[in-house]
């Protein structure tokens, strides 16, 4: 499924990146993303986590080859899911730069809507910083209201 | 030590969302953000699931569910390993979830979006919680609990009270005392038309007296209709509540004769507690704070306490209100200033509106019975009046007034009383007042 300009537009904004994967057993698990980067393709996106904080979410891409990870605007709720099968690669240093800005984006975004400092501090961390590797085969929007659970994005040429 | 659901009841107070996570039959995971997590018991959470079918369709496909809640006061989150057992949609239970989410969702214009289809009931598994970068941040615990043998004595007092008056006075220094609000509003039903009228105020810069609350209407209203404490612990991504006030509240009155409902800037914790007695609603507290998750489980249980008791107390004044002697036949008006001019009321017959010298004053039931007593003032040249014949007389033509003639003549001396209007009523005993004037009344018709 490609990302297409509206999606793109989407994805420049401040974020917060919520994430799941699930087990061999179909246990799912479920974590924060503290960054991300839309690769050329627009059919590629990698996805950065906390393995420190989320170890069950990398045990479930090295395990079943899936993810979710669902993105959402917090000023206006407007949110996206994507999905497919996924793989974990080795964490580079301009991986860590992107989640440097993706917290501080997201953190300034945050308290601008009334969220003291002191209640985001625990959830972005880039400690064991991982990177997941998602080929997206499923777009959904996923901002509530009527158009919840439609599909976005489009179907490659 | 293994945590408990009831060590996590900052997390259910709908501040920050939760998130859950679900797989299909054929492994895809799924994740979401979740408005509203309850805690059914200490083995059981229940979810609101009114928009992500697919949410939905995984928990019946695979009931494995894991579930991030994190902490209100400190961001602390924690995992938990859930189970989906079955689905309500409708019950006691549905109706608690549905009433929460209706509360918060119609003060952002999402009543209709945010209308809740059905919840699912999970059985916790095990909880979690997931590391920290940094140490937490100050909690719930970090208030004193609520004062037991304090709160017994403010129970004691407003059973005590005699009058309307005093019974709401007694309340709103209850929470102001006992557990340390500044702002607070007492509005009791009028029976006539349904609406909920705010009899008592503190710590308001305008008083709000006379402003009303349609029933169902808003957390107020929600909590009248259905007999339940609404709340929300933070108002930073919501509209205020009856936000949309006018610059000049005071010519607003006179215009559109609404009384602007108080604000409080800022206020980030509101909770309306219903006031019950003998299975009625027949008013609610209404408490508001400038912190966030002001009110926790122990400070709504302490306000449903008072709020019942004032009730009681207020059910009370009603029926001891008329005294066993009959209506005095006349006597002596009180003196009015003769340096001052006439007094002008003029009461307007749609809507039993009074305005004194072109300022609105009230509405409704208050403001028949302000144009009885001063009609019996000017024509018979009584001052004193009581509680009986007024019923007598308005209960001809509104027999709802027998059930709070009280709480409106309250509601009407405290108007008098802020409006500065000229007019007093004084309550010279039990069932018994005396409308005082400051100059010669000029009664006369409104042309609508």
């Amino acid at each position: 499924m490609r990302i297409d300009d509206d999606l793109i537009d989407f994805f420049g904004q401040p974020l917060m990146c919520i994430i799941a994967a699930a087990d061999s057993a179909g246990r799912p698990a479920a974590g924060r993303g503290i960054g991300f980067e839309l690769l050329g393709d627009r059919e590629t996106i990698d996805v950065i986590f906390s393995g420190w904080q989320w170890p069950e979410i990398a045990r479930g891409i090295e395990e079943t080859g899936r993810m979710a990870a669902t993105f959402v605007s917090p000023s206006d709720y407007v949110s996206f899911q994507l999905k497919g099968m996924a793989r974990m690669r080795a964490t580079l240093d301009a991986d860590l730069v992107r989640s440097e800005a993706f917290m501080a984006a997201a953190t300034a975004e945050l308290a601008g809507l009334g969220v003291a400092p002191h209640m985001i501090l625990p959830w972005l961390t880039a400690r064991g910083a991982c990177v997941a590797r998602l080929a997206v085969s499923e777009i959904y929007v996923q901002t509530p209201g009527p158009l919840a659970g439609m599909r976005a994005g489009t179907a490659p040429q | 030590m293994s945590l408990r659901l009831p060590d996590l009841s900052a997390c259910f107070e709908g501040v920050i969302p939760s998130i859950i996570a679900t797989a299909s039959a054929d492994g895809m995971p799924n994740v979401s953000y979740l408005s509203h997590v309850v805690r059914v018991d200490e083995e059981h959470v229940a979810l609101s699931n009114q928009f992500f079918a697919k949410t939905a369709a995984n928990v019946r496909a695979n009931p494995a569910v894991t579930l991030i809640l994190v902490d209100g006061f400190t961001g602390e989150q924690f995992l938990l390993d859930i189970s989906f057992v079955r689905s309500v949609d409708s019950g006691e239970l549905f109706e608690r979830i549905a009433r929460d989410l209706r509360a918060t969702s119609a003060q952002v214009g999402m009543s209709e979006v945010m209308r809740l289809r059905s919840a699912d009931i999970f059985r916790v598994r095990g909880i979690e919680q997931v590391p920290s970068p940094v140490e937490a941040g100050p909690g719930a615990a970090s208030r004193p609990p609520v004062s037991l043998p304090a709160l017994a004595r403010a129970v004691a007092e407003l059973g005590r009270q005699a009058g309307a008056g005093e019974v709401i006075d007694a309340l709103l220094a209850s929470v102001r005392q006992v557990l340390g609000y500044g702002h607070a509003l007492v509005l009791l039903r009028d029976t006539r038309t349904g609406a909920l009228v705010t009899t008592g105020s503190t710590g308001y810069a305008r008083s709000g007296l006379g402003s009303e609350i349609a029933d169902g209407e808003g957390m107020i209203g929600t909590a009248a209709a259905s007999g339940r404490p609404v709340k929300v612990s933070d108002m930073s991504r919501l509209r205020r509540f009856g936000g949309a006030i006018g610059p000049d509240p005071e010519e607003a009155e006179n215009l559109t004769r609404t009384v602007a409902f108080p604000a409080l800037p800022g206020a980030m914790s509101q909770i309306a507690v219903p006031m019950c007695t003998r299975g009625a609603v027949t008013g609610v507290l209404f408490v508001e704070s400038a912190q966030r998750l002001a009110f926790r489980e122990e400070d709504e249980a302490a306000l449903c306490i008072l709020a019942g008791q004032a009730a009681a107390a207020l059910g009370c004044s009603e029926r001891e209100a008329d005294p066993a002697s009959p209506a005095p036949v006349s006597s002596v008006p009180s003196a009015a200033d003769p340096a001052r001019g006439a007094i002008r009321v003029v009461h307007h017959g749609y809507d039993d509106s009074i305005f004194i010298d072109g300022t609105y004053i009230v509405k409704g039931v208050a403001g028949m019975l302000l144009q009885l007593m001063a009609g019996w003032h000017v024509n018979e040249g009584r001052s004193e009046f009581t509680n009986r014949e007024l019923r007598l007389v308005a209960g001809a033509r509104m027999p709802e007034v027998k059930d709070n003639l009280e709480s409106r003549l309250l509601l009407l001396r405290r108007r008098l009383e802020e409006k500065q209007a000229g007019l007093r009523i004084v309550r010279t005993g039990r069932g018994r007042i005396r409308l005082e004037v400051d100059g010669p009344l000029e009664l006369a018709e409104g042309s609508e």
